[in-house]
């Protein structure tokens, strides 16, 4: 009984190591329509250009499908990829009318309806799915997002921080800068020179309410003009969108309300 | 002599931010000078992908203006709370025993125009950014403040040639001229 159970398993797992039964399936096809704009020739006008995936030869994820094309049908679509499970933030797009990363976003198996695939709303595109996010690093660098003090522990080796304190990190140490949120936000679109947008103002508050940083009137300080800050209407499409499933509309007004009782 | 003055006036002309911008500046600006300056009219385009300066420069520091921060805030939430009594008072008092109360209805009228601006100096900084828009956006902060001012002046007369506020918004409920002797009626 055993010994045929096993030599039932040993010839399923052959089964499965072998790659010609795939084919007997009917093929799933789902339609893509994909950005593209290139750089290379600037006059012809942004497309959206159809492929078509089989769905049983494909992984589960956005991110699947795009390689599987970029790899089988158009090596020249351009989009940007590293980890391909939501801990880099580099495959931040928008899917299907969402801001979204394509490693996290599942592909809608119903093949009737086509997913379209745009770069990162009301920025500057560079080619194809990849925007220019100069403007949002710099707004991140100008938040001075480092510890800041003035005295060294006491001990000179480690700055301690009670568990409490540090729970309050939980939910903002979290977000890792996909700019998802910040291209979702309206404010964000009409006044990204100058609103720092809620990526970014969730990472200002992160360093706020650290408790070992010493410099939050400095930083409370830098936010005190009509830009920076006050741009943030409580939209609340940054937490909606959120592919971390984070609140930087609460993290924003956090800060207001801080910086409302001086 | 003449090659070397015009290097340099091509020069200056690429580069007006170190050298030419003030000099032009003083000769194009006399005040006797009928010409209107349309460059005023224009807007500013903002740089591609909203990034000024180089690659690795800083952002540009905001001034720190806590009118326009904190405390712009603070009076919004101020005024939105303060209208919550100052329309449920008067609303009880025309409901209950049909009573006007002057001084709240004077309150409530102010309030709600400072809260107005307020909220129209919001939108305005959102949508006609001074960064853009230049002269259309302090146009538009003008009209904002003579609009609020002329406001004021309609509530001075509401409150003090007429019945207030309130009594206004009753009339729309009340019908005055009910034993007016029109011929017909009686």
């Amino acid at each position: 009984m055993s010994g045929l159970l096993r030599s039932n398993v040993t010839r399923a797992a052959l089964r499965r190591g072998l790659a010609t039964e795939v084919g007997q399936q009917a093929p799933r096809l789902k339609t893509f329509k994909i950005y593209r704009w290139s750089p290379d020739k600037p006059a012809e006008k942004p497309r959206l250009q159809e492929f078509q995936v089989d769905l049983n030869k494909c992984g589960p994820m956005v991110l699947d499908a795009l390689l599987k094309i970029k790899d089988e049908q158009d090596g020249t679509l351009t989009l940007r990829r590293s980890c391909r499970e939501g801990i880099c933030g580099s495959c931040a797009m928008n899917i299907g009318g969402r801001n979204t990363l394509a490693c996290l976003c599942k592909i809608d198996p119903d093949t009737s309806k086509e997913s379209k695939i745009y770069p990162l709303p009301h920025m500057y595109v560079i080619k194809d799915l990849v925007p220019d996010l100069t403007q949002f690093y710099k707004q991140y660098k100008s938040v001075q997002p480092y510890l800041q003090r003035t005295s060294v522990p006491a001990d000179g080796k480690e700055n301690l921080q009670s568990i409490a304190d540090r729970k309050k990190l939980d939910g903002l140490y979290e977000c890792i800068l996909c700019a998802c949120c910040s291209t979702s936000c309206p404010s964000y679109w009409w006044n990204q020179e100058q609103y720092l947008g809620p990526a970014v103002l969730m990472q200002a508050y992160r360093w706020l309410i650290d408790s070992r940083d010493q410099a939050s009137k400095m930083r409370k300080e830098m936010l005190q003009n009509s830009m920076s800050l006050y741009r943030c209407h409580t939209i609340m499409n940054c937490t909606r969108t959120c592919p971390k499933g984070l609140n930087p509309g609460l993290a924003i007004q956090e800060i207001k309300r801080s910086m409302a009782l001086e | 002599m003449l090659r070397k003055s015009f290097n340099l006036m091509v020069r200056k002309g690429i580069s007006p931010f170190f050298a030419g911008s003030k000099a032009v500046q003083i000769s194009a600006s006399r005040s006797i000078s009928l010409k209107p300056k349309f460059e005023k009219l224009k807007l500013t385009p903002p740089p591609p992908g909203g990034v000024e300066g180089g690659v690795n420069d800083d952002l540009k520091k905001p001034e720190i203006d806590f009118f326009h921060g904190s405390y712009h805030w603070d009076y919004e939430r101020i005024t939105a709370v303060a209208l919550i009594p100052l329309t449920m008072i008067p609303m009880y008092g025309a409901i209950a025993s049909n009573a006007m109360y002057p001084m709240i209805d004077t309150a409530l009228c102010c309030t709600l125009l400072i809260h107005a601006q307020l909220g129209f100096t919001s939108c305005i900084i959102d949508y006609i950014p001074k960064r853009k828009f230049g002269i259309w956006h302090r146009l538009a902060m003008l009209t904002l403040y003579s609009g609020t001012a002329f406001g004021l002046y309609g509530v001075y007369e509401l409150e003090t040639n007429n019945n207030g506020l309130v009594d206004l918004i009753c009339k729309l409920w009340k019908n005055e001229e009910a034993d007016l002797p029109i011929f017909s009626r009686y």
